[in-house]
């Protein structure tokens, strides 16, 4: 079991470089992108990866974005971040499954989450 | 073009001439050189000029005389630039009638290519029954400004909910980082690492910029009832400019200040005045020093209802998608910016009964900020 890569999808310089503190300083392997677009060009995330995807995106949305990956037929775990309403959140995810939430900002520790 | 035979064209003409008469707006048709071709019924009794009188003479005849020079800049301006001023867009402008009288008109105009050259058809209304019922509904807007702006604080809450989440989403992510690796040193029975350091160190860097939102909101809301008194806005002016000379001493940027010889006296909190002109200022300064002039021009005039305080820059203006969002809280384009300094300028000018206004330039034109305040009451009766 376990995943292997930790793919990053935040657009908020300082939130992505905080989170990836956080995965690395726990031993994992990260890759940041500021979009969905950066993302997509950079190569997509397998089967066993991990993908921790901010919902707001500028451009691509992260919920578009997951919807693609599904289509292309790349299904990482996915780990949504919001800081929206849960109604919003509920729009944005519409139609995915098997899709985890975090809210911004963290009430928990999120690297027990995220590898939980 | 479409070939017309005479017949038709004297048809169509008639046509044309019973139909303006019917209008019930003022009709005039303009060449290219400002005179003037068709003056309806409606223009008749607004101006007082017949129409055998008015047609064939320059359109300035029914404009005050300080409007008429400023109109032949604007038609020659938009001849060589393109740049349109009112066509298509309409505004408020002065007529005055035959015997002297200056009122106000709403004004919009369309532009027409005939073989003759172009040809331009203004729309004219008289704003004077308008105005007098706008005084009357004006102590209702007052109550419903009251109301919108209670629903603007709404919306800046959510603005600013969404604002602050992402430094604390980071700064709680540094600190459960760091909290980790601390333990884990602990564990180990090591010293906690350079590392950790670092990582506090943004943590640090995020808690500011949360409370650098808190702190600029908070000035915002907590200064909503200004201390008027009635000041010089030159001088008050001028002090804001020596402060941000002095604070930026090697700057390269030259401000030019263009003030008049006379006082001008506004109703105003100075402070908030100088909140607004060192917000414009900087912005306008940091475009202004990477462009190839390196000036920001400050000037200060009036009238006797309104002062005005504008702010040109040599920078590149602004696109038409940034104007839509240029007075929203948290819209900017820069890297380290708020997006608050127009927000909340905006804010305390009609605060104090007046507005801030901009022009986007463009195509080598800096953008230009202009603040309007009411002009102190007893110097209009003085005067
Ligand atoms: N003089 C100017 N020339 C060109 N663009 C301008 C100028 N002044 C403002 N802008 C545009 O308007 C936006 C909003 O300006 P505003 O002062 O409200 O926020 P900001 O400067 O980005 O941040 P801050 O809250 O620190 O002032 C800017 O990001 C910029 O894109
Ligand atoms: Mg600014």
């Amino acid at each position: 079991m376990g995943y292997r890569m930790y793919f990053v999808v935040e657009d908020d310089p300082a939130v992505a470089d905080a989170l990836e503190s956080l995965l690395e300083g726990a031993g994992l392997e990260v890759c940041v992108f500021g979009s969905a677009e950066e993302l997509m060009r950079n190569g997509l995330p397998k089967a066993n990866d991990t993908m921790i995807v901010d919902l707001g995106l500028p451009g691509m949305s992260g919920g578009e974005l997951v919807r693609r990956l599904g289509k292309v037929g790349a299904a990482p775990r996915v780990i949504a971040i919001s800081g929206k309403s849960s109604r919003t959140i509920a729009r944005e995810v519409e139609g995915i499954n098997d899709i985890k939430i975090l809210r911004k900002p963290p009430s928990a520790d999120w690297l027990e989450a995220i590898t939980a | 073009m479409v070939k017309v035979d005479d017949r038709n064209t004297t048809v169509n003409e008639a046509r044309f001439e019973s139909l303006l008469d019917t209008a019930a707006d003022g009709i005039i048709v303009m060449d290219e050189r400002g005179r003037m071709l068709v003056f309806n019924k409606i223009c008749e009794t607004m101006f007082g000029y017949s129409s055998e009188e008015a047609v064939g003479k320059p359109v300035n005849l029914i404009m005050p005389p300080e409007f008429s020079t400023d109109h032949d800049r604007y038609v020659r301006n938009y001849h060589r630039t393109g740049e349109k001023r009112i066509i298509g867009i309409g505004r408020e402008v002065s007529g005055m009638h035959k015997d002297g009288t200056v009122f106000p008109l709403e004004l919009s105009v369309g532009e027409a290519v005939t073989p003759e050259g172009r040809q331009y058809i203004g729309v004219l209304r008289d704003l004077r029954p308008r105005r007098a019922v706008e005084v009357r509904v004006s102590q209702l807007q007052a109550q419903v400004v009251h109301m919108t702006r209670l629903s603007a604080m709404d919306e800046m809450g959510a603005a600013m909910a969404h604002e602050l989440n992402q430094p604390l989403t980071a700064l709680l992510l540094y600190l459960q980082a760091v909290t980790r690796q601390i333990k884990n040193s602990h564990a180990e029975g090591q010293v906690p690492s350079e590392k950790v350091l670092g990582v506090l160190d943004k943590a640090v860097t995020e808690a500011e910029r949360a409370s650098h939102i808190v702190q600029r909101m908070r000035q915002m809301v907590e200064k909503r009832d200004p201390e008027r008194a009635t000041i010089d806005l030159r001088e008050v002016v001028n002090e804001a400019l020596d402060l941000s000379e002095f604070v930026a001493q090697s700057a390269t940027v030259t401000i030019r200040r263009v003030y008049g010889p006379n006082p001008i006296w506004v109703d105003a909190d100075a402070t908030q005045i100088q909140q607004i002109v060192l917000n414009l200022l900087r912005n306008a300064l940091e475009v202004a020093k990477e462009s190839e002039e390196r000036w920001v021009k400050v000037s200060i005039g009036s009238d006797d209802r309104s002062a005005v305080v504008s702010v040109t820059d040599s920078g590149p203006g602004f696109s038409e998608e940034v104007s839509r969002s240029l007075f929203k809280t948290f819209s900017t384009t820069k890297k380290s910016g708020m997006g608050l300094g127009l927000a909340i300028s905006r804010a305390i000018a009609q605060n104090h009964g007046g507005d801030l206004m901009a022009d986007s330039g463009g195509s080598g034109q800096g953008a230009t900020f202009t603040l309007v305040l009411p002009v102190h009451r007893a110097a209009v009766d003085e005067g």
